[in-house]
């Protein structure tokens, strides 16, 4: 058999990282060469992702005849899409490396395989990105979801890490089952497990009520992954019990993978049945949106706000979807919407990360993740107030930072198409984006102009910015950079996601 | 596919459940019933019972049955290739052989970590990381 390496490189990579940190972490060495093995690897899985990028002008690369190469008989396709979310994968995981080495190590319940389980959970998202039939897309799906049950409850003697745990695990469960019956209906309907082939399958084959019930309970099973309301239950519970770290995980590598899935699924497998997801998809965002952002209002811990913005989040990341609702939008439409949820998913990882490295940077210090106990952090240290003022303001999407770009793209997308329900869902998104403002604002206003609590010795605490763990400060700035680039230069992220649109929708 | 296609799956399907109810039926009636003490204790491999069943089991055994079925799936694998291995040739050694080498690492992995060592509580790795301040009986209590 031909097999395209070059093609398969980024996944060959992070597996033989993912061996090899196994078996340092059972070697007599100082065990944080697990975490430098593990970013190192994960570097090198992103040189080829660039190799295969930019083929075009290199010397030893070899173009395929089309866009896009093919493996495996069209179960694996590499094309600029897919590169793209590799590569948000392979730096988001390194960021959650960065985040989790003060953090995990400085814990009670430190053990090597932390690692581990990270890079095979970002292994799982990698081959996902790729997936293009069902068998591939599940099997990548739960390679990411699995470790990262283990990961919520790491701090085994903790009862809210072991509750965190348990939801996740359980409500993980039920909606693979939910996605595997929707997957079997759709099998047992088309006959086919390719993506294409699913697509020629309902267009030859027309609508069906066996059909419609098997792509609705496919992308309900997706539905979980993303915590999209009314399948949100598990999120907060989870991502405040978690470490943090692997709360910031879950909240970009583990929801990016399951948008991606909803996002080949709905643009590719199931481009013939926008009537069914569109208005799905329109009803879930506009849900997420509403009862992520009122609930995040009344929350007075920093890390369970951080859940509820993300399952808000994940609402505005649904809006492009409901563009399909209406009956004659047309091709271009439909590209931008795809390029909107691509965008802003690239976005809402940088900021998303990087309001959690300012968490866990202030958490870790101040022993508290309330709120109230944040108050005049700008009075002691000036640097890590500013930072929480920066990623805080990207996610309540204030120009000129990356947050804006992507709410722009979004808007836009919806209300391009000519129909009341599009229009709709954009003025639901507005009114959203309005009480998402207040509570991102009240943290902020809670670090710059609140007195500092009687409880946080302040002048112990002066200076704590500096004290800050290197590879934590290194994911800081990162993310900080990140955030002002793609803000000023969003050019930088439409020439990435247009390329991607083109190559991936195919409409 | 008619209803009449599913005729064979529902003739298999009274077959089996007939034959299991037949044969659960004779050996009620035909055989000979004589009950004594020890013919109603519960087998348990031959040996006397002890105790009553206890409640909690040693998370060892999962373990242990985990990596059964883990070499148990890679020989069905290893007997699927080896029937036909020549044909294979050097690739499919080649495959064979990352696919042995993973299961290797893995054992590797179990062995090195204690999975196998059965005095869970004694070891040091054991006390030093998940249970810091229980109390440990001395090994010759044990």
């Amino acid at each position: 058999m031909n097999v395209d390496y070059h093609a398969l490189a980024p996944e060959i990579i992070l597996g033989i990282t993912v061996l090899a940190v196994l078996v340092v972490d059972l070697l007599r060495i100082p065990k944080y060469w697990t975490a430098v093995i593990g970013l190192v690897g994960l570097f090198a899985a992103f040189v080829p992702v660039l190799t295969l990028g930019f083929c075009e002008s290199l010397d030893f690369c070899t173009e395929p005849e089309t866009a896009q190469r093919v493996l495996f008989g069209g179960s694996f396709v590499v094309d600029t899409f897919s590169l793209v979310l590799k590569g948000l994968f392979l730096g988001a995981t390194a960021v959650a490396l960065l985040l989790s080495v003060g953090y995990i190590e400085e814990d009670r319940y430190w053990q090597g395989e932390f690692y581990f389980l990270m890079l095979c959970s970002a292994l799982g998202a990698v081959v996902l990105a790729s997936s293009r039939d069902l068998v591939t897309l599940f099997v990548a799906l739960e390679l990411v979801t699995g470790p990262t049950f283990l990961m919520a409850g790491w701090r085994k003697g903790d009862p809210r890490s072991n509750e965190a745990a348990l939801k996740y695990f359980i409500i993980g469960v039920l909606s693979a089952a939910i996605l595997l019956f929707g997957m079997s209906l759709v099998y047992g309907y088309t006959g086919e497990l390719t993506f294409g082939g699913i697509r020629a399958a309902t267009a030859a084959l027309g609508d069906s009520a066996l059909l419609t019930i098997g792509v609705i309970l496919t992308l309900l099973g997706f539905a979980f992954k993303v915590s999209a309301v009314p399948f949100h239950f598990w999120t907060p519970d989870t991502y405040q019990g978690a470490p943090i770290p692997v709360t910031a995980y879950l909240s970009v590598v583990s929801k990016t993978a399951g948008f991606v899935g909803l996002l080949t699924l709905s643009y590719q497998a199931f481009a013939e049945l926008r009537d069914v997801w569109g208005p799905l998809l329109w009803i879930l965002a506009a849900l997420s949106m509403t009862v992520g952002n009122l609930i995040a209002v009344r929350q007075d811990d920093i890390v369970r706000l951080l859940g509820y913005s993300s399952i808000a989040q994940g609402g505005f990341i649904l809006v492009p979807f409901g563009a399909a609702v209406a009956g004659n939008v047309t091709g271009d439409q439909l590209e931008q919407a795809f390029f909107a949820t691509v965008t802003y998913l690239l976005i809402y990882a940088v900021m998303n990360m990087g309001a959690f490295a300012v968490v866990i940077a202030g958490a870790n210090r101040l022993k508290s993740t309330l709120i109230a106990d944040w108050g005049g952090l700008s009075s002691y240290a000036p640097g890590l107030a500013g930072l929480l003022a920066l990623f805080f303001a990207s996610l309540a999407g204030i120009p000129p930072i990356a947050g804006w770009f992507a709410k722009l793209v979004m808007f836009s997308s919806v209300l391009g198409v000519d129909s009341g329900w599009a229009t709709a869902l954009a003025v639901i998104a507005v009114l959203n984006s309005v009480v998402a403002f207040y509570y991102y604002a009240k943290v902020i206003k809670s670090a710059w102009f609140d007195q500092v609590p009687d409880t946080i010795p302040a002048a112990e605490l002066r200076g704590m910015g500096r004290a800050v763990a290197p590879s934590l400060q290194f994911a800081l700035v990162l993310t900080a950079v990140g955030v002002l680039v793609l803000g000023i230069f969003p050019n930088l992220i439409a020439d990435v996601g247009d390329v991607a649109k083109t190559v991936a929708a195919g409409f | 596919m008619t209803l009449a296609d599913y005729l064979p799956i529902a003739l298999m399907l009274i077959l089996g459940v007939g034959f299991a109810a037949v044969m659960m039926l004779a050996s009620w009636r035909l055989g000979p019933n004589r009950p004594t003490p020890e013919k109603l204790a519960p087998y348990e491999c031959g040996i006397v019972p002890l105790q009553e069943p206890v409640e909690r089991f040693p998370v060892k055994f999962y373990i242990v049955a985990m990596l059964f079925v883990i070499f148990d799936v890679e020989l069905i694998f290893l007997f699927a290739w080896a029937v036909r291995f020549d044909q294979f040739g050097w690739a499919g050694i080649g495959a064979m052989a990352i696919f042995v080498a993973l299961l290797i690492e893995t054992l590797v992995y179990v062995w090195k970590r204690g999975a196998l060592d059965w005095n869970v509580a004694s070891r040091e790795r054991y006390r030093r990381v998940v249970a810091p301040d229980a109390e440990v009986a001395p090994r010759e209590a044990a």
